[in-house]
Order: C-alpha cells, then structure tokens, then sequence
C-alpha cells in the first residue's frame, strides 16, 4: 500500500470517528430550534414576535425577540440567567419562568445564539 | 370462639373473598376492554416516559401508565363514557397551533373512549391499578385553607394562569384547572407541582422552587376547583 492512501484512509477513519462522536451528542442535547418551539413559542409566539396562544392572557407581554430594541440592550449573560433562572432572576416578571428543570447549559447557551439570530442584533457587552 | 360468631366469621371472609375476586375479575376485565378498544393507540400504557422532543411531538394523548396515581377514581368513570375536552389546545399544543400576527389553535379532539358505565366502571378499576411506585404518598395535607392567598399565589406570584386555564380566564397550553380538583389526586397534584419532570423528563412547564407551605396552598386550592 503507498503511503498516501494509508494517510487517506486513517484521515478517513478519524473523520468517521468525529462523525460518531458528534452523532452520539446530537442525541443527548436537543436544537435551540426544537426547545424554542416546544418550551418558548407557547408565550413568545411562533415568529418570537411575543405574540403566541398565551400571551392575551399574561398580565406583562412577552419579550419581543425579533427587536433589535428589545433584544440589543440585554447581554448574553443577562439574556441566560433570564432562561435558566426566570424573569425574577432579572427583576423582570415572574411570568417568564425558569427553564433549568429542562433545559442544559449548554442547550441555554445554544437558545441564546439562536435569539441573537433572531433579532439579527448584538447583544450589549456586559 | 363460640359457634355463632365463628359462622358470622366464615360469612364475613367469605363475602370479603367474593368482592375482592370480583374487583379483580373487574380490573381483569378492564385490562381487555383497554386491548380491544385499542386505547393504547394514543396512549403510552407502559412506561417509562419519553425523553425526546421528537417523542413528544408524535405524543397522540395524554400517558396512562402512572393513571392510578394520578386521577379520581370516580372522575375516571364518568369521563370515560363522556369524554370533556381537558386542553385547549390540545395534548400537545405545537401540533394544533394555528401560526400568525398572533397565533390562535384549531379545534383538538377529544378522548375517543365511548365506553358504557359496566365497561367504565371496569376500565376504571383498571387503571387505578397502574401506579407511579416512586410517587410519595400521604403528602397533601387538605384542610382549611385562604382562598385569597391561594389565589394571590397562584395568579401573582407564580403565575401558573399564564399557561393554565383558571375560572374562565388564563393561559391554553396545558390542562384547565376547570373541574380539576375532581380529576386529580390530591397527592399527585403535590408531587406533579413540586417536580414536573419527574413524571415526563420534556414537559413544557417549569418546576418551580416552592416552600412546603405554599405548594400545600396550591395543592388545598387545586382540590377545591371541582
Ligand atoms: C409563560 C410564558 C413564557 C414562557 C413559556 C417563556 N417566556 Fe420568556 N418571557 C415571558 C414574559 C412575560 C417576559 C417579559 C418579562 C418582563 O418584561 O418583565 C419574558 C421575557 C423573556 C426574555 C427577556 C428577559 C429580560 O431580561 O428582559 C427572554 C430572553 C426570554 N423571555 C426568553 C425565553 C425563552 C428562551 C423561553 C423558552 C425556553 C421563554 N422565554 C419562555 C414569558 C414567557
Ligand atoms: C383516537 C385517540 C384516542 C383513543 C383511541 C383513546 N383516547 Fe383517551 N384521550 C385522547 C386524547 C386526545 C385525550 C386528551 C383530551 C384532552 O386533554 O382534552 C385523551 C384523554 C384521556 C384521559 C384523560 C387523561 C389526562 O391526563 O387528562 C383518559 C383517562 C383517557 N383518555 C382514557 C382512555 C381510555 C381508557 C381509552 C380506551 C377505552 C382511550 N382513552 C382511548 C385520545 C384517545
Ligand atoms: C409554562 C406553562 C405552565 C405554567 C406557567 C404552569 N404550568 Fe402546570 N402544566 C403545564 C403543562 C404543559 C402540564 C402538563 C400537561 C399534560 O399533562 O398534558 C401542566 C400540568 C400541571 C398539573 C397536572 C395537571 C394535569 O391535568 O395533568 C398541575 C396540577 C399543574 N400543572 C399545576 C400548575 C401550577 C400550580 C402552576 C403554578 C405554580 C403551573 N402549573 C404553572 C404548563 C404550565
């Protein structure tokens, strides 16, 4: 065998071995998509707009997560606390509870990418 | 022993024998009412829990494997031939959301059980025997209670009427908590409220940090809505 086609095929091997390995994580954590929509959009909405089939019942709005004004005067660390420990937490209301019973850090930390997406702004640096 | 009581003694055993074996001949009866009715074609009637998002998007109806730790047994009956809608927006909401400017639900189903009141009745001795053996027991302490701190709990404070529906007014995405408190064991409700996740690992309502004296609030107000 030549040495490039060993070098080939070990690159090969380490590459479905990343595979693997990334496979077997994707089944513990789930998306920041798929936890938005089960656990968020029931309050936030469907377009993050604050407009989902609770928010006529809710005594405060819902964050909008699609305003740049709303979002970009957070900070990430703020917008984490916020989702791991509730509104209270940030002395915002109540009615935005805590998601650490189900949500990871690391799930969290991914929801907090996927609302800087949304609002397609920077979050304010602490 | 005198002769007279050790009859009456024979007479009593006997009788208990008879109605234990015809409560288990009932529940035997239920188990196949629950196959040939093809509950489980929408219910989970074995455990455990499922643990993904994916899982509970195919969710069709509420899980039944913990049903004798969780409901009224006399709730149960009357469901069964009868059934009410419970939620809203459906079992699980994200699969009847209507989306928009401000999304709305369409109209879910309803429990397709359509069984008469001997069958009821035996479906029901049934599923009370499908126990949570990891649920604490003898936990709710029902008695007088302030209504008006209950209620400032419930609705200020920790605001489970967001999601959940409360005297005509409140949230869609789960239960009602209209009739609920004739639905429910009392010690369910306490276990369920104290850690959500301990029944179903992915349920979209959050467990909360609560004192024993207010979660027994909620667990005595629960009780009351029937
Ligand atoms: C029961 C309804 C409800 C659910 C469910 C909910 N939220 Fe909220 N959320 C709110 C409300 C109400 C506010 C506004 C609080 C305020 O302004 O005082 C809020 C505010 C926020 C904020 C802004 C916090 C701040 O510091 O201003 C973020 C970020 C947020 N929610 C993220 C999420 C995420 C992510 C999820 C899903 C994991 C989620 N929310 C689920 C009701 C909800
Ligand atoms: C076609 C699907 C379907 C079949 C078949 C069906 N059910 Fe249901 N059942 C549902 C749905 C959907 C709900 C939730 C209704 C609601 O929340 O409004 C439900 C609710 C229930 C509940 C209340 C659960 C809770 O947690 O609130 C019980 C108990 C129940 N069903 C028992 C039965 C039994 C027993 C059978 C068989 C005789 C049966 N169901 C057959 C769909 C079904
Ligand atoms: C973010 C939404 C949300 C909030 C806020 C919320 N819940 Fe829930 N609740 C749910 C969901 C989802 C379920 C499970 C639905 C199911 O089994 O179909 C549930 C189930 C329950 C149940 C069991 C009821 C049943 O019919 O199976 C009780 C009791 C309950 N909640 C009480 C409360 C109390 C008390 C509060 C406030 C401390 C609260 N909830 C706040 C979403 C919520």
């Amino acid at each position: 065998m030549k040495k490039a086609s060993l070098i080939k095929m070990a690159a090969f091997l380490a590459a479905s071995f990343a595979i693997q390995l990334s496979g077997a994580k994707a089944a513990l954590a789930e998306t920041a998509e798929a936890n938005y929509a089960l656990y968020c959009v029931q309050c936030h909405g469907s377009a993050g707009t604050g407009k989902g089939i609770n928010a006529p019942y809710l005594a405060v709005a819902p964050r909008n997560h699609t305003s740049d004004k709303d979002m970009s005067s957070l900070t990430d660390d703020g917008i984490a606390l916020a989702i791991k420990e509730g509104g209270a937490a940030v002395s915002k209301s109540t009615q935005m509870p805590a998601w650490k019973s189900v949500l990871t850090d690391a799930e969290i930390k991914d929801l907090v990418a996927h609302l800087r997406k949304m609002c397609k702004c920077s979050f304010k640096k602490p | 022993m005198k002769g007279k009581n050790m009859k009456k003694t024979v007479v009593i055993t006997a009788l208990l024998a008879l109605v234990l074996a015809s409560s288990q001949a009932f529940a035997a009866d239920g188990a196949a009412l629950v196959k040939s009715n093809k509950c489980d074609s929408c219910h989970k009637m074995t455990g455990p829990a499922v643990k993904t998002l994916k899982e509970i998007e195919a969710r069709k109806a509420p899980d039944l494997f913990y049903a004798g730790s969780k409901f009224n047994k006399d709730w149960l009956v009357k469901f069964l031939q009868n059934p009410s809608q419970i939620r809203p927006a459906g079992t699980v909401y994200t699969n009847f959301l209507k989306k928009g400017e401000q999304d709305t639900v369409a109209e879910p189903p309803k429990c397709a059980s359509k069984l008469d009141a001997g069958g009821a009745a035996a479906v029901a001795d049934y599923l009370m025997t499908l126990k949570d053996a990891s649920m604490k027991t003898g936990v709710a302490k029902l008695g007088e209670f302030s209504k008006a701190k209950a209620k400032m709990l419930i609705i200020k404070t920790e605001a489970c009427n967001g999601c959940h529906r409360i005297e005509g007014n409140g949230g869609v995405s789960c239960p009602t908590f209209e009739g609920i408190g004739a639905r429910l064991n009392p010690d369910f409700v306490y276990n369920f409220v104290q850690h959500p996740q301990q029944f179903d690992p992915k349920i979209w309502m959050a467990k909360r940090e609560l004192a024993e004296n207010d979660l027994q609030l909620i667990v005595n107000y629960i009780a009351s809505l029937k």
